[in-house]
């Protein structure tokens, strides 16, 4: 249907060969547009790839470093000394039971007379507090020289009223009759800077204390000597430890200094080789023969300690026998039941704690300083590690598991915490809101994402640790494993507000899942006569429960790597939780791996054998992180059926 | 218990349709429709996409309640006399009784087993041996059984289309309901899994009562008794399948069924 008017159009074999007229430096401008964005997408690639080379090159060199610093732990004989200083510290815990037990037995007796004798000096203390203005000001009068009579009587009397007037005020204790009340009243409105002994009243309630505790001591005499036959049976064996321990400490601080010199001499002699002005490298050879130290004789200091091992094994056995002996005269009926129950731990306690010392004596002679720290076993200090110990002027160690247990428990109660909460609430928004209330909840959820973590952390402390205690110590609850807590800063505090952070991302995720499951089957399950709630548990979430289960994971892989809050209200307790006190556990203290990097790696040397530890639980981190992110996107390719 | 529907019923039409209104928000689809289907029939409803059809199938069922802002606006359904949307109906019962079937085969994504026993499952049936059996009488009616009875515990999304739109049957026809509703059940299928369905509906006849939404004019004059056609969500014209598309009386039906109108 051309008209006529048509312009005449080019040939088509013109048009047909692509113009290269319009290049930026001899290259097609859609290819560079290309590159522009291929670069782009390359480089969070490229960034996680640095960062992994990055982690992996300052972690790795600690395994060798850990490995000359046991070497070095041996060697010098600390690690001898260890092996008996290590199981006498149970000797601590158990002295420190009986003294609770002590105390708790001489309270039955004296604890009237101590809580009278407490409430009447803290009524002293604060009447002389409020009077503390008038009291100071007839002090000066009275040392002034030469004295003004007139004066003094005029700051007498004002400190008289000021007494009497502060006496009335108190709040005295119901435990005080009407009596003593008044001479209480009396005694107090009579205090002056002069005298110096005590009350009347006063005297009398402390040496009614005085009377019943030498009572409740004689009474309780046999726990009472035992007590303290305990706590003196490690002193002749901890003398000879600690003269060991020095000895050996001796040897590793020169040791240490030997070799921080050797490996200087070495630099600035390889510094010399390849220099080529001449004088500069006399000056290197120089500084280099002066760096040289007198090697330290491994051999001769190990046998000063090694060569007493029998002194030591004989100390050991008098020691258990002493404890052994104590522990049977513990006697049967200690006080209180509280008193009881801690006496029987102690003498159940002190048979083992014996055997365990004579089993470490032992070993003692089987001990060789020479035999060389191999790099599994490295390998295994690290991992298996109970202890991370660090800036010791003893020895340091860099144990894994604290760490890990500290953290592992943490992310264990967020997420048990947070699954139900997230999932019913996805649930609910998806199935059952209106479409006004899906236009409250989702937002405000989401928002819970915006609050920085630091501020959770000061929540923590201020609010959940408070409340915890508090809900801890109401009497119906006791019942509940753990109460009442001990410690407001605990994990289970640190599981709750993670639990909070966590929530945001798995509500999200897991109300997509579910908003993903097929219309049809909806319709299909409705169809059939089920109810709401049959489809909701019957076809809706067992559809998406890919989508469920990757959102935890995520919300898990998020726990795991969050570091504020933990860092401020896990308690920071660096100890494997002590998982015999059974689920009451959770409110102990703990520290994690994330909350160790960022406390410690600000104040640690650079390239130092702590810096390079801190490197690799970074390394064990991110490992954690990528795996828990795999699982996550393993599990949802793993049930997609609707999708298959 | 379809089957002992008596004759009598055929003057007493078990459907109808009163001068009923239905509307999505402000968005009316449906005048005044007057529509009987006796319990014998199949019936099948056609008429350009848009004209309110299946909107008519969807609340047989009440499954429409779920659309937030559908809503009656006036008339009646009427099933055996009684009106489907009074305050006591028991919508979970109704739809216990009258089955549906969709357009796009929809098994759950859970064994052929567990498909077929969903329906009964949901009404509270527990004994294993009464699922069985319910489940291998329901796969015979829909002329499946001879096809998955070794791999009843297989995931039912593994059949093929046809396959799977009949166990969507046979999971309807489960719960032994009176009507079934099929909402262009062949639409998603190919000719040969197209004929096993229609040859099916052959065979079910006269034990339920069907009443199916078509696009295929040809569908609907192999295997419809009654057809209605609906056009701007107006009944136009209701009558025997034959004189409907051999005599229609309205020329909107004429020009629809010779392809003149979409």
């Amino acid at each position: 249907m051309n008209s006529p008017t048509t312009p005449s159009r080019p040939p088509l074999r013109s048009v047909l060969l692509r113009s290269r007229k319009r290049t930026i430096l001899g290259v097609d401008p859609q290819k560079l547009i290309k590159y522009f964005f291929g670069s782009n997408a390359s480089v969070a690639i490229i960034v996680l790839v640095l960062i992994m080379v990055f982690l992996l090159r300052e972690g790795i060199d600690f395994l060798p470093t850990y490995q000359r610093e046991l070497q070095t732990y041996r060697r010098a004989g600390l690690e001898f000394c260890d092996i008996i200083d290590q199981p006498l510290q149970r000797n601590q815990a158990l002295s420190s039971s009986l003294r609770q037990a002590v105390s708790a037995s001489l309270e039955t007796l004296s604890k009237t007379a101590r809580d009278w004798r407490d409430a009447a000096f803290l009524l002293k203390r604060q009447v002389e507090d409020k009077t503390a203005r008038p009291r100071e000001s007839l002090t000066q009068a009275l040392e002034k020289t030469p004295p003004a009579p007139e004066q003094i009587e005029v700051f007498r009397r004002e400190l008289g009223e000021a007494s009497a007037a502060a006496a009335k005020a108190l709040d005295y204790p119901a435990v005080f009759g009407t009596a003593e009340r008044e001479q209480l009243q009396r005694e107090f409105a009579a205090l002056t800077p002069e005298v110096t002994d005590l009350p009347p009243l006063l005297q009398t309630l402390a040496a009614e204390f005085s009377a019943k505790d030498r009572e409740a001591r004689t009474k309780f005499a046999s726990l009472v000597q035992a007590q303290e036959e305990f706590e003196e049976a490690t002193e002749p064996l901890q003398e000879v430890v600690d003269e060991l321990k020095a000895k050996a400490l001796e040897t590793k601080e020169k040791a240490v200094e030997f070799d921080v010199l050797e490996t200087n001499r070495l630099r600035l002699l390889e510094a010399a080789a390849t220099e080529t002005d001449a004088k500069e490298k006399a000056s290197l050879t120089k500084e280099a023969a002066e760096s040289v130290s007198e090697a330290v004789n491994l051999e001769k200091s190990i046998q000063e300690i090694t060569g007493r091992t029998a002194e030591l094994r004989e100390q050991v056995e008098k020691y258990a026998v002493v404890i052994e002996k104590a522990a049977a005269v513990l006697p049967q009926d200690a006080g209180t039941g509280a008193a009881r129950a801690l006496v029987n731990e102690v003498r159940e306690g002190i048979p083992a704690h014996a055997r365990e010392m004579r089993a470490a004596a032992a070993t003692l002679e089987g001990w060789r300083w020479d035999k060389p720290v191999s790099i599994f076993s490295v390998i295994g200090a690290f991992f298996f590690g109970t202890q991370w110990i660090t800036n010791s002027s003893w020895q340091d160690f860099f144990g894994f598991v604290p760490l890990l247990s500290g953290s592992l428990v943490i992310a264990a109660i967020a997420i048990l915490i947070a699954t139900p909460v997230s999932v019913v609430a996805a649930i609910y928004t998806n199935q059952f809101a209106s479409e006004r209330e899906k236009e409250m909840i989702k937002p405000v959820i989401e928002f819970i994402q915006a609050i920085p973590s630091v501020v959770l952390g000061f929540i923590g402390i201020s609010l959940v640790g408070n409340l915890i205690k508090d809900v801890s110590e109401w009497s119906w609850l006791q019942w509940v494993p753990g109460f009442p807590i001990q410690e407001r800063l605990n994990m289970f505090n640190a599981g709750c507000l993670l639990a909070f952070m966590a929530v945001p991302t798995m509500f999200s995720l897991s109300e997509d899942a579910l908003n993903n499951v097929p219309r049809a089957y909806i319709d299909a399950s409705d169809a059939l006569g089920a109810t709401k709630l049959q489809t909701v548990f019957r076809v809706i979430v067992p559809a998406g429960i890919s989508g469920i289960l990757s959102a935890i994971l995520l919300g898990l892989g998020r726990v795991v790597g969050e570091t504020m809050v933990v860092l401020l209200v896990a308690g920071n307790r660096i100890a494997i939780p002590d998982f015999s006190a059974g689920p009451g556990v959770i409110f102990h203290p703990a520290h994690t791996l994330t909350g160790i990097i960022a406390q410690e790696l600000g104040e640690v040397s650079r390239g130092s054998s702590h810096w390079q530890a801190l490197f690799m639980v970074g390394i064990v981190l991110f490992a954690i992180s990528l795996l828990v992110n795999w699982c996550a996107r393993a599990v949802a390719r793993r049930f997609e059926p609707h999708k298959a | 218990m379809a089957a002992e529907t008596p004759a009598s019923t055929a003057a007493e039409p078990l459907i109808q349709v009163e001068k009923f209104n239905y509307a999505y928000g402000d968005n009316q689809v449906l005048f005044d429709v007057d529509l009987n289907m006796s319990s014998e029939d199949v019936t099948a409803l056609i008429g350009p996409s848009g004209c309110g059809k299946s909107t008519l199938l969807r609340s047989i069922n009440r499954i429409n309640d779920l659309v937030d802002s559908a809503r009656v606006v006036s008339g009646k359904i009427k099933i055996d006399g009684i009106d489907l949307y009074a305050p006591d109906v028991d919508v979970i019962s109704l739809r216990r009784n009258v089955g549906m079937v969709f357009q796009k085969y929809n098994p759950f994504p859970r064994s052929i087993f567990e498909n077929a026993v969903y329906g009964l499952r949901v009404a509270g049936v527990k004994d294993r041996h009464d699922l069985e059996e319910a489940a291998e009488r329901s796969l015979r009616s829909a002329a499946l059984w001879d096809e998955v009875k070794d791999r009843l515990h297989e995931v039912a999304t593994g059949l093929s289309g046809g396959q799977q739109q009949r166990l969507c049957i046979a999971r309807a026809i489960a719960l032994q309901p009176r009507i079934l509703l099929m909402d262009e059940p062949c639409a998603a299928l190919d000719p040969i899994a197209t004929a096993r369905i229609e040859e099916l509906i052959h065979q079910l006849r006269g034990q339920y009562t069907f009443v199916i939404v078509t696009h295929n004019m040809e569908q609907a004059k192999r295997i419809a008794d009654r057809t209605a056609f609906f056009y701007k969500g107006r009944l136009i014209e209701e009558d025997d399948t034959m004189n409907i598309f051999n005599h229609p009386r309205d020329p909107q039906t004429e020009s629809y069924i010779t392809g003149r109108l979409t």
